[in-house]
């Protein structure tokens, strides 16, 4: 099952067009827009990315910056769909467990030496072996490579993982269960080669930009901690023509304000927009302020474990609960970023998954609140004797915002008494993961675009689970659908349990928020893990 | 952060102590400072609002009116015709109970906070004075030491490891902040110690203890009342700079430094009330326990006027 | 005064070594350690990380590693977080940027601030009197994270003369925004100390015996007053200059300027031990050199102290 790629054929073209008399500040192969002459893009992240070795980084804005300097068996292209990257396809068996890939021969190291298939079987043993003790090595073992587990944990070793190099230019990656969507993970940052001459001659500062040789399109250039770090384009990457961004600036700004304030002096081309001020500046801005769905839920969930409260083990007190929260005030007044009002655990823009109709997301808000109150008054609460619980939630101004509206209207809806308890982000993830609390904030990003990377959350025996939600219907049609050619119908099932049960309080799903400069083209809107990529962005002149 | 220990060291150690006269010349001199006495009048103010103030607001400082969420900008000015003075914040609450909740808490933490410091302050200077030998050289070298720590370093450690709350910080800026005192109450009680009063009550008989309760800590109240008001607002501004790092009051209470934070980063978005206000009540009270502070040393130190 | 240094140093030592153990056992006892997060580890993956950082080993032993490190080769260990950096690249790259913001802020503000001062005292209840003490209290009250946005409004987004950030190897124009929030309320404690202390000296008799003398005015306040005159001053640099480099959090995290205060914070809340600890004994080192520093050039002044 070899894979033809219509991109890839555009990618052709536009390199064919390219060797034209086009010069480099000319206009865009495809679209035909004058390019600007500084092609330049800075944009700024929050905190200071942990690390750009691949096998390590466990952050989004490593992530950005490894997808620019080094890159993987394939890609994501605007809308999240696989591209090929450093392999041109590949093939699997019947039972989806062992899979092929073939790499292309042009694919060159910034140092010129060729990227070849032991360079991927190097870098996944090294992000598996315990010696590198990567944070990310769970990665691997998610993938399902054969003996990932056993090598992980030190008791095989490191040439027993499942992946060989049958030449230079084929992969073989073998796993220990089928698994269709292989492929779609190998986009994933942790799964990029690395070289082994340069990581060996030295160690860990092969990073470091006067050592660092990478596969991708920039190579790292400067690097000054907490303030910048510079990328630019490398002339050994294999489809370097198609580049246009010669140049990749990352700023460290703490501060949203501080950012917007530099954004709209014109020294960042790309931030992020402080809560609630997306009307306003895409007023004030038209086109530059941007938002679009994200793949990712903001939750409360309830602690339902032995230790939890007794309310709480009340069906009733739950749905009273979530029913009286009005998502489109948390949405449309405190957020105001196009974020969506969830009824669902699972955002409706993951693929292949629409979002059902549970019942109390068809009423109007005045029918949940009564039906609410009538709820919470069948379960033996009322004003002679009310609900009191501890709403815990990180330390962070959107997080306090949220909670004190929903803390409000529980108490002006239904009377119940919520204390906030505002947490520093290790001292909650501490109580939270212990089920030392009542209720809790939870949010969660896919790692890959499947409902399951949502729903799995709820099965009674994942780790992630903080509020020991136990139901064997929902484990049942969970582990079914693993093996479904089409599942969709399990993950509608297990949505309307969910609106039944109320183990969690889905809040809303998020969108992504930025103010873009104009003169900035070609930003994957559309792609909803926002896995970009410099390469494809360019610059006009407005 | 503490800047006015060692001055003020240097000036008290040398002043003597005088008679029952003191502070019947001190409340003279005091009310002679005209800017002392307007800015008590002040602080008296400000004390009686946050007292009095919520009796005219229209919703306690936690009350959400959920139409105005986000909508301060647009419709949520001050106004006096619909009762919110102070007009709203972001979330829809009454920024005019907020203030006064704020205000509450800052003065709480200034008064409490340097009321921790000056008890340990006192009892420990006074121990090590009285002593002296050994025993005050042992308890000064220690304050020594604790003097070379990071002052602010430790009040966050203190925050991110106990479990943060109003008491937490009230204990941690408290125990942090005695050491200024401890050096002056040392050199004051070293220059009482030796006086006939303390000499007749050692051959009496009475307990060291006893002596250092009854007879050396009231002799030192003049000290301790000038430093503990310069203290006061030393504990506000750091309450504003824990704020600032994200450690302050739990929502929905509030503080002075919580709510200027806020109103700072808001300064662009059309709301510039949020950020004046409690600015405003800050200003005012700062400056108000500054000129009283420098008032009270002014008169209760003779030599210095 | 080589023996008041030794003397000193060999207070230092014992005070750093009890500054680390509280520190060290402050930061264990804290909840979460560097490698929580959102997605607990499998055990597998969090014990391969103990292992690499001897995490697994009991507290005591853990301590007496770092301090042996720290000690034979002055070696603060790796970052948790930043895996490609350990404590002495953070420290190295972190602390020169502080320490050149934190020395101007200190220069801007001890010279403006007792030229201020003595201006002041000088010209007694004048119109310049009333408008030094006037800036000075306003000043002290305005906190530097209110200072800091109201610069950036002005001079990145309105005037459009400053960038909004940024070191940039130090450059003028970003120090201008850095100094300027940071110095201003050491400038107006350091302006009203003068002030007081200056009128102190000035009614004293050995300057109306001077006066009396037929001294030039700017004769006794430069060449008798002013000595005497800065000695409260002088105790107070100690503190500012500390005050300085903590209060490079908000500097930090307002003009992104990447000094040390910012990595503390982030430190404290990443539970990136190791950073924590190398900062914090650094300032603490930094406090008592001053100290030391600011009690030497007292008795230089002030002959009546003898070191």
């Amino acid at each position: 099952m070899t894979l033809n790629f219509k991109s890839l054929t555009a990618m052709l073209t536009a390199t064919t067009m390219l060797a034209g008399p086009v010069l480099a500040a000319g206009t865009h192969p495809e679209t035909g827009e004058a390019l600007s002459d500084n092609q330049t893009f800075t944009y700024r992240i929050l905190d200071e990315h942990s690390s750009v070795d691949p096998g390590i980084a466990e952050d989004v804005s490593g992530a950005e910056v490894i997808r620019d300097l080094f890159e993987g068996l394939m890609n994501q292209d605007e809308n999240g769909n696989l591209v090929p990257g450093v392999a041109t396809g590949f093939t699997t068996n019947d039972e989806k467990n062992v899979y092929t890939f073939t790499l292309r021969p042009e694919a060159m190291w910034s140092n010129g030496t060729p990227v070849t298939a032991h360079d991927f079987v190097f870098a996944w043993r090294r992000a598996a072996d315990p010696v590198t003790a990567s944070p990310y090595a769970w990665y691997v073992e998610l993938m399902s490579i054969e003996n990932a587990a056993a090598v992980i944990a030190g008791e095989m070793a490191t040439d027993t993982l499942g992946v060989t190099a049958l030449d230079d230019h084929t992969l073989e990656v073998r796993l220990s269960t089928s698994l269709p969507y292989f492929p779609l993970m190998t986009t994933h940052t942790t799964t990029f080669p690395v070289p082994q001459a340069v990581v060996e001659e030295f160690g860990a500062d092969w990073t470091k930009p006067e050592n660092i040789v990478s596969n991708g399109a920039y190579v790292l250039t400067e690097h000054i901690p907490q303030e910048r770090s510079v990328r630019e384009r490398n002339a050994n990457y294999w489809n370097n023509d198609a580049t246009i961004i010669e140049k990749v600036v990352t700023l460290v700004i703490n501060d949203d304000n501080t950012a917007l304030t530099r954004w709209k002096a014109g020294e960042l081309d790309r931030t992020e927009i402080p809560t609630g001020q997306y009307p306003s500046l895409n007023e004030e801005y038209p086109g530059e302020a941007l938002a679009f769905p994200r793949l990712c839920n903001y939750y409360y969930t309830f602690n339902l474990s032995e230790g939890g409260p007794e309310a709480f083990q009340d069906v009733r007190v739950r749905q009273a609960l979530s029913y009286a929260v009005d998502r489109s005030i948390v949405t449309d007044q405190v957020l105001q970023g196009g974020q969506v009002a969830a009824f669902t655990f699972t955002p409706g823009a993951t693929a292949n998954f629409t979002v059902p109709d549970v019942a109390f997301g068809q009423m109007t808000q005045a029918e949940r609140n009564a039906a609410a109150v009538e709820l919470m008054a069948e379960a033996g609460y009322g004003p002679d004797n009310p609900l009191a619980f501890e709403l815990v939630y990180n330390t962070s101004e959107a997080h306090a915002q949220i909670a004190t509206v929903l803390a409000q209207m529980w108490k002006q809806t239904l009377g119940v008494e919520v204390t906030q308890n505002n947490m520093e982000w290790q001292v909650f993830l501490e109580e939270r993961g212990n089920q030392n609390f009542e209720l809790a904030r939870g949010a969660w990003c896919g790692d890959y675009n499947e409902a399951s990377t949502f729903l799995d959350l709820l099965d009674s025996s994942s780790g992630y689970n903080d509020g020991k939600y136990n139901n064997p219907e929902v484990d049942a049609l969970l582990a079914a659908a693993k093996t479904m050619a089409d599942p969709s119908e399990n993950y509608t099932r297990i949505e309307e349990i969910l609106a039944d049960q109320m183990p969690v309080i889905p809040v809303y799903h998020y969108s992504g928020n930025m103010m873009l400069n104009d003169e900035i083209r070609n930003w994957p809107v559309q792609n909803v893990e926002q896995n970009w990529y410099s390469r494809n962005l360019y610059r006009v002149d407005n | 952060m503490l800047i006015t220990d060692k001055i003020l060291g240097d000036k008290l150690e040398g002043a003597e102590v005088a008679g029952r006269s003191l502070w019947k010349d001190a409340r003279r001199r005091y009310l002679r400072n005209k800017a002392a006495v307007f800015f008590t009048i002040v602080l008296i103010l400000i004390a009686l609002f946050t007292v009095f103030g919520p009796l005219i607001a229209v919703t306690d400082h936690e009350t959400i009116d959920f139409s105005m969420i986000g909508r301060a900008a647009q419709s949520g000015q001050p106004s006096i015709s619909n009762g919110h003075y102070f007009g709203y914040d972001d979330q829809g609450r009454d920024l005019y109970s907020r203030v006064i909740q704020g205000t509450w808490i800052s003065l709480l933490v200034g008064v409490v906070g340097a009321a921790v410091a000056v008890v340990i302050g006192t009892l420990y200077g006074a121990i090590a004075g009285y002593f002296g030998g050994r025993v005050d050289s042992i308890m000064m070298r220690i304050v020594d030491i604790l003097m070379a720590i990071p002052f602010m370093f430790v009040l966050i450690l203190l925050l991110v490891t106990f479990e943060r709350s109003i008491a937490m910080l009230f204990v941690g800026i408290g125990m942090l902040s005695w050491l200024g005192m401890a050096r002056i109450v040392r050199g004051q009680t070293i220059s009482i110690k030796n006086k006939e009063f303390i000499e007749a009550a050692q051959a009496s008989g009475v307990g060291s203890f006893t002596i250092i309760l009854r007879h050396i800590v009231p002799n030192l109240l003049g000290v301790v009342t000038v430093y503990a008001t310069l203290l006061v607002p030393e504990m506000i501004l750091t309450e504003s700079f824990i704020s600032f790092v994200g450690l302050g009051v739990q929502p929905p209470d509030t503080s002075l430094g919580q709510l200027i934070n806020v109103g700072a980063g808001n300064l662009h978005y059309g709301t510039i009330w949020q950020f004046l206000f409690p600015l405003g009540f800050f200003v005012v009270l700062i400056f108000s326990l500054f000129f009283v502070g420098d008032g009270l040393r002014d008169a209760l130190d003779p030599k210095d006027r | 005064m080589i023996k008041f240094i030794l003397r000193r140093i060999a207070v230092a030592i014992p005070t750093l070594f009890i500054l680390s153990v509280v520190t060290f056992f402050l930061m264990h006892a804290a909840p979460g350690g560097p490698f929580n997060s959102e997605r607990p580890l499998p055990a597998s993956v969090m014990a391969n990380i103990n292992a690499k950082y001897g995490l697994d080993q009991p507290l005591w032993q853990q301590l007496f590693t770092y301090l042996k490190g720290v000690v034979t080769a002055f070696d603060f260990g790796p970052s948790y977080k930043f895996k490609d950096r350990t404590v002495n690249d953070i420290i190295a790259q972190g602390f020169p940027v502080t320490l050149t913001y934190g020395f101007w802020s200190f220069i801007v503000a001890t010279v403006c601030g007792i030229s201020l001062g003595v201006a002041a005292a000088v010209r007694h209840n004048s119109f310049l009197d009333y408008f030094a003490v006037g800036i000075s209290v306003g000043a002290q009250v305005l906190p530097n994270f209110v200072m800091a946005p109201l610069l950036l409004w002005l001079f990145t987004l309105t005037l459009g003369w400053l960038p909004g950030g940024g070191w940039d190897g130090g450059g003028f124009k970003n120090l201008v925004m850095p100094v300027i929030a940071l110095s201003t309320s050491y400038m107006a404690s350091i302006a009203r100390l003068t002030r007081s202390s200056m009128l102190e000296v000035l009614n004293s008799n050995f300057i109306r015996t001077a006066r009396a003398k037929g001294l030039s005015n700017t004769k006794i306040i430069f060449s008798h007053a002013i000595k005497p005159a800065l000695l409260p001053v002088i105790s107070y640099l100690g503190p500012a200059f500390v005050g300085m480099i903590t209060g490079s959090v908000v500097i930090d995290t307002f003009f992104s300027t990447g000094g040390i205060g910012q990595a503390f914070v982030n430190s404290a809340f990443s539970r990136d031990y190791s950073v924590m600890m190398g900062i914090t004994i650094l300032v603490g080192a930094l406090t008592i050199t001053f100290n030391m520093v600011a009690d030497i050039l007292y008795a230089w002044i002030d002959p009546k102290v003898r070191l």
